[in-house]
């Protein structure tokens, strides 16, 4: 039974002005509401753009892309802070701002969005409890370690309760065992009902949670383990 | 604390972490701002001078040289006789040192005495009506023995012409100030940006409006203004009752104090300072904010 569509790319293209690299090249990939779906491919192949796209911080050459029900290409600039706002973005290298505590750095993205001090207040420890961190929330990003410090990060895409998650490379900067925590936590918050969308060349990882897999190859999609097209190949 | 509380105080950290050029903005604007001042206060005050010298109804006339006291004294009932002239007091040449010599100190015109004294017989003429002043003086120019008449119109149009191009000037100094204010306020926001792109990145990723964005760095530009204005009116608090006084000994009018101004120009100065410092602000922020932050996944 066909759900109701998240990310909806049709004959998607991107052409770098500046350097005329063709990173995606007639993409159409359709990802479903409460989906956990793996990003796969190596270096180069197109999948920071293809992250880029959805969230807007580039424009395709040609295509349509539509997330959560909004048309991209068309997206005045103005209101492309409300899309962000449906999505939480984890970040390979963490982000977290060094001068603030892990409590700062999450109520920092409440704040962002203009949510009250009473609201943040409540918000900001739930959250923190979720993640593992409860306790940790006066610490400081340099006290953590690499698999706390992505919790944090984590944490942060959660705390606007965005219907989306967005993880670039998550386990990246981690070991190994940590990764697996942290996709595990990915995959209990999809169970919650948020779409997650986790890019990463950690083919290991990845087979081991036996989720929905595309692969990304110098700019095409490749392989799509729930699309009946690219089974045989 | 709510989001606009969290916005004025992320814009005062702004201004401690940024001292160096911050200071640099708070020295340009304090300079515009107290030159426009002193302008101010010149203009004012000019043209108090220009006013009472304009409504003053005596005037000098001078005699030739070559009369003797009696034939000069004598001319009074020729200069009375003129219509429009209810007065003519003689002053002798020996008063009329005197009278210098009370102004400008005793040396200067030690030596001039008796038949060394340079100055010519004269009479203070007081006029009936000043609108017929031109017309009169013509008629006392027509008096035989009449050397010259000193009129004030003419030192008062010449402290006149005098406060117009010092306003002029400063006028033009003030412009470029401002500018060199608005360029600096300007460079120091755009490199508080330039130091707080990453967290600009991190607003811009969890979905930070421009808006929201620009707050902290026109509350900093503001603040600039406001500090510079609150600062100037101190420094010409504390300066212009001197430099009136010391005036004061030389031109004896009555100067308009700058206390006697200072709220219209305090209010004057605030206006000018928020509007140079968030103008300022305004340029570079809607210049970066293309730049900084928007390069998310790309950092």
């Amino acid at each position: 039974m066909k759900g109701i569509t998240m990310i909806e790319f049709k004959n998607v293209s991107k052409v770098y002005d500046s350097n005329g690299v063709h990173a995606l090249d007639k993409v159409s990939i359709n990802i479903q509401k409460g989906e956990f779906v793996f990003i796969v491919g190596s270096s180069g192949a197109g999948k920071s753009t293809f992250l880029k796209l959805i969230m807007r911080e580039e424009q395709p050459t040609s295509g349509t892309i539509v997330v959560n029900g909004m048309h991209l290409e068309k997206m005045p600039r103005r209101k492309v802070p409300y899309l962000r706002r449906t999505m939480g973005i984890v970040f390979q290298d963490f982000r977290l701002i060094s001068k603030m505590t892990v409590y700062e750095n999450v109520a920092f993205a409440m704040r962002c969005v203009g949510k009250k001090n009473d609201v943040i207040k409540k918000r900001v420890p739930y959250i923190l409890e979720l993640v593992g961190l409860g306790d940790k929330a006066k610490d400081h990003p340099s006290e953590l370690s690499g698999g706390e410090q992505q919790r944090v990060s984590l944490a942060r895409a959660l705390v606007n309760n965005p219907a989306l998650i967005i993880a670039d490379e998550p386990t990246g900067n981690i070991d190994p065992e940590m990764s697996y925590e942290i996709i595990q936590l990915l995959s209990e918050i999809n169970k919650r009902g948020t779409t997650v969308l986790v890019v990463t060349h950690e083919h290991e990882l990845v087979k081991s949670f036996g989720k929905r897999v595309i692969t990304i190859d110098d700019g095409r999609v490749v392989s799509d383990s729930d699309d009946e097209r690219y089974v045989a190949i | 604390m709510s989001s606009f509380g969290y916005l004025i105080k992320e814009g005062f950290k702004n201004l401690f972490h940024n001292r160096l050029m911050t200071l640099a903005s708070l020295g340009v604007l304090i300079s515009c701002l107290v030159l426009t001042g002193s302008a101010v206060m010149l203009t004012v005050n000019v043209s108090n001078i220009v006013d009472s010298v304009g409504d003053n109804n005596s005037t000098k006339v001078f005699l030739d040289d070559n009369l003797t006291e009696l034939e000069a004294v004598y001319k009074g009932k020729e200069l009375k006789a003129l219509d429009n002239i209810v007065d003519a007091q003689f002053v002798d040449k020996d008063d009329a040192i005197q009278a210098y010599r009370e102004q400008l100190g005793e040396a200067v015109f030690a030596n001039m005495t008796g038949d060394d004294n340079p100055l010519p017989y004269s009479f203070n003429v007081t006029m009936d009506d000043l609108s017929r002043y031109d017309e009169t003086v013509n008629a006392i120019k027509g008096v035989s023995g009449v050397a010259s008449v000193s009129s004030h119109r003419e030192v008062a149009q010449k402290l006149a012409s005098l406060s117009s191009f010092i306003t002029t000037m400063s006028l033009w100094i003030i412009l470029a100030l401002a500018i060199i204010s608005l360029f600096i306020i300007s460079n120091t926001i755009r490199m508080t940006m330039f130091a707080h792109r990453f967290e600009i990145s991190i607003m811009k990723s969890v979905g930070a409006t421009n808006a929201f964005v620009r707050v902290p760095f026109i509350v900093e530009g503001v603040i600039i203004g406001l500090v510079s204005a609150a600062a100037s009116v101190g420094i010409l608090y504390l300066l212009s009752d001197g430099v009136i006084n010391s005036v004061q000994s030389i031109l004896n009018f009555r100067y308009t104090r700058f206390t006697e101004i200072i709220w219209p120009v305090a209010g004057a100065f605030c206006a000018a300072g928020v509007l140079v410092g968030a103008l300022g602000s305004a340029v570079s922020i809607s210049r970066s904010l293309k730049h900084e932050g928007n390069e998310i996944l790309g950092w």
